[in-house]
């Protein structure tokens, strides 16, 4: 018995140590295949299950007036996106879809987009994207499962429709799409990054390490004021109202430096729903408008005589008959004069006097000097979508082109290139080109950016002479009369053209445009405006009636904002208060 | 087959060493978990930071919305009644003193 057990005892020992071998090279040859193997493959996967490298969005840039107020920032938003699950089927995503519906507002096409996202088997899709706070609370809440919410930048136009048409508005995913969005999207959008998330396993973060930073946008500081920007705005739109017409624009610049200080356009639009502007809302009228000048154009006409004879000052030109007469095309005056001297010729806007000055001066010579007033190309402004104007060359013009050319028609402007013209006079014949950009700001400071040096295109004597002896007394005496500011005289020139009608293929007689383009104070200015009103139909439609009162709005509140002393100290003192105002209304 | 006793030095020094391999992985161990403590408490100070710089810029935003001219102007004559003066009425009294004679 005792030997047969010591016999088995051997037996047993080996089975078990056999087995313990086999188990351990098991155990071994499962570590070698995990170790060696598998290694690279289930180093990922451990990677990835605790680690996640993410693109860093950079913030885009803020955009301020010149006061550092701010005009468009971005923020976060929250939105939501529905991931399927492994072999999750489509009748369960829509259920969770039809769920989410009752939460928050879904349009029938979003509906449709989503509906057809998901029968194409797409595991990633976008229910809503840049929701409301309060809407992402209540998805939350809800606890959909496999419905997330991503942060997301959107931007804010804090001003609403105010210098919409300047500041322009982004996309979808924050490009921008016009103004100065779009012409600064490069530095207003940064640059990406990457960033490496480490996880616990209940994937809460505990540790970031940034593999490239993320670069922020540069904020972008305007030459605008949004104090003159809604001055200029509010007194276009009471004039479009009040004239019922069809659009208009303003621009209001500071001539010693080519900055712009407001640029109104009308109609406008929101940025803040840049996606469902009406297009011809969203067309800068300041900049993307081409028109005929109309009498705004003889101020051109009137630098171009002066430089080419200065004497011509004192000639005189016999408009009594009332019309000019050649090639059988006749043009008219808006009343009749007698004997006008040259000043006089364009203080009271005389067509016929006109005529017979640029007839004297000749073709070439006009044209050089509509070249030299930078009409028939851009400005140059730093906005996007200027367009040129239309001046065509003198050897396709007829017979008709110089007479039309002296009153301001068969040559397209823009209004900034009005401005233009008007600044190089305000500035005694130095011309600064218009700008919107003042400065950048980033992570290295402000980047000051220098305006462009002037070019000087009138000689500065002719520039105080058509200042002084016929643009202030335009407003004076002239056409302009309604534009004289209360102890700021300014300086300026009315324009009214008749609408080329396409359908009749002539002017029309029922359909204007009414202009004045001006500075102030005309001795030393301070400011300079260009006004534009189409088609005004309340009556009215000379642009000393109706283009000239917003000159004289605007110039008057925007010089004392500025700080402008008047000339003269004005009779009556009113101060703005409840209490005046109850004195005033009240028995 | 005659069981050896151990020395008392040998058991001393195989308690020992179990002792400061305990004391280095209890230390490894609280050190991982203190460091993943610390990078929670970071994160959280982190998501804290980046929330108030995004509610900064909120209240920015609201502030800039809140001072528009449009509502300014607005508050000024419907609720204070104040009006504008009549053209030519200069209502500015820092500039008298630099009127030109």
């Amino acid at each position: 018995m005792k030997n047969q057990n010591s016999k088995q005892l051997p037996k047993r020992n080996l089975i078990v140590t056999i087995g313990l071998v086999l188990w351990f090279l098991l155990i071994l040859g499962r570590l070698v295949e995990l170790q060696v193997f598998k290694h690279a493959q289930l180093k990922n996967e451990a990677i990835d299950q605790n680690r996640y490298l993410r693109e860093i969005w950079p913030t885009r840039g803020t955009i301020r007036d010149c006061q550092g107020k701010i005009l468009a920032q971005s923020l976060s938003v929250p939105s939501l996106f529905l991931a399927r699950g492994k072999n999750e089927e489509n009748s369960s995503l829509l259920e969770k879809i039809t769920a989410l519906k009752s939460l928050i507002p879904l349009s029938s096409r979003e509906w449709q987009r989503i509906r057809n996202r998901i029968d194409n088997g797409d595991r990633f899709i976008w229910i809503k994207r840049k929701i409301s706070w309060e809407d992402c609370e209540k998805v939350k809440q809800a606890k959909i499962p496999g419905i997330f919410v991503q942060m997301e930048s959107k931007r804010f136009y804090p001003l609403g429709a105010h210098l919409a048409h300047v500041l322009g508005g982004v996309d979808i995913d924050d490009r921008g799409l016009s103004g100065v969005e779009y012409k600064y999207n490069n530095f207003l959008q940064g640059k990406k990054g990457r960033i490496l998330i480490l996880r616990d396993a209940l994937h809460r973060k505990y540790d970031l390490e940034v593999i490239e930073p993320a670069q922020p946008g540069q904020d972008l500081i305007l030459t605008i004021d949004s104090n003159i920007q809604y001055i200029a705005e509010r007194e276009l739109e009471k004039a479009i109202f009040e004239n019922q017409a069809c659009w208009g624009t303003v621009i209001v610049s500071r001539p010693s430096t080519g900055e712009i200080l407001a640029m109104a356009s009308y109609p406008d639009y929101d940025p803040n729903n840049f996606a469902t502007a009406e297009p011809s809302a969203l067309i800068n009228r300041a900049i993307q408008e081409n028109f005929e000048p109309g009498s705004a154009f003889k101020l051109i006409l009137a630098a171009a005589a002066l430089e080419l004879k200065p004497d011509i000052f004192h000639r005189t030109y016999d408009c009594s008959i009332g019309y000019f007469s050649i090639g059988g095309l006749s043009i008219r005056d808006h009343r009749r004069f007698n004997l006008l001297s040259f000043p006089e010729v364009f203080i009271h806007s005389s067509n016929v006097g006109a005529i017979q000055v640029a007839l004297e001066i000749g073709r070439d010579y006009l044209y050089s000097w509509i070249k030299k007033f930078g009409l028939g190309e851009k400005t140059g402004i730093d906005l996007p979508g200027e367009e040129t104007g239309i001046l065509r060359p003198p050897n396709s013009w007829t017979v008709h082109t110089l007479p039309y050319l002296a009153i301001g028609y068969e040559i397209s402007v823009t209004a900034i290139q009005l401005l233009q013209v008007i600044n190089a006079i305000a500035n005694q014949g130095l011309l600064f080109p218009p700008r919107i950009l003042k400065s950048l700001e980033g992570p290295e400071g402000i980047q000051k950016l220098p305006s462009s040096p002037p070019v000087r295109i009138l000689s500065s004597y002719v520039a105080r002479e058509i200042t002084d002896n016929i643009l202030a007394k335009v407003v004076d005496l002239g056409t302009g009369k309604a534009a004289a500011i209360d102890g700021f005289p300014p300086a300026g020139k009315t324009g009214t053209a008749q609408k080329y009608d396409p359908w009749l293929k002539t002017y029309s007689s029922s359909r204007h445009r009414s202009i004045f383009i001006g500075f102030a104070p005309f001795d030393k200015p301070a400011i300079s405006i260009v006004v534009v009103i189409d088609e005004p139909k309340a009556g009215r439609y000379y642009g000393g009636e109706v283009a000239a009162p917003v000159f004289r709005e605007i110039g008057r509140r925007v010089l004392l904002y500025l700080g402008e002393i008047p000339r003269f100290k004005p009779e009556k003192i009113t101060l703005a208060s409840s209490e005046n105002w109850r004195n005033h209304h009240q028995p | 087959m005659v069981k050896r006793k151990l020395p008392k030095i040998e058991i001393f020094l195989i308690v020992f060493i179990l002792f400061i391999a305990l004391l280095f992985l209890t230390f490894y161990i609280w050190y991982q978990a203190e460091l993943i403590r610390i990078g929670l408490e970071n994160q959280r100070i982190q998501e804290q930071i980046n929330q108030l710089e995004e509610d900064i810029k909120r209240l920015e935003v609201l502030r800039s919305s809140l001072l528009s001219p449009e509502r300014v102007e607005k508050i000024a004559r419907e609720y204070l009644n104040l009006t504008e003066p009549d053209p030519g009425q200069i209502i500015y009294e820092e500039l008298f003193t630099g009127f030109k004679k």
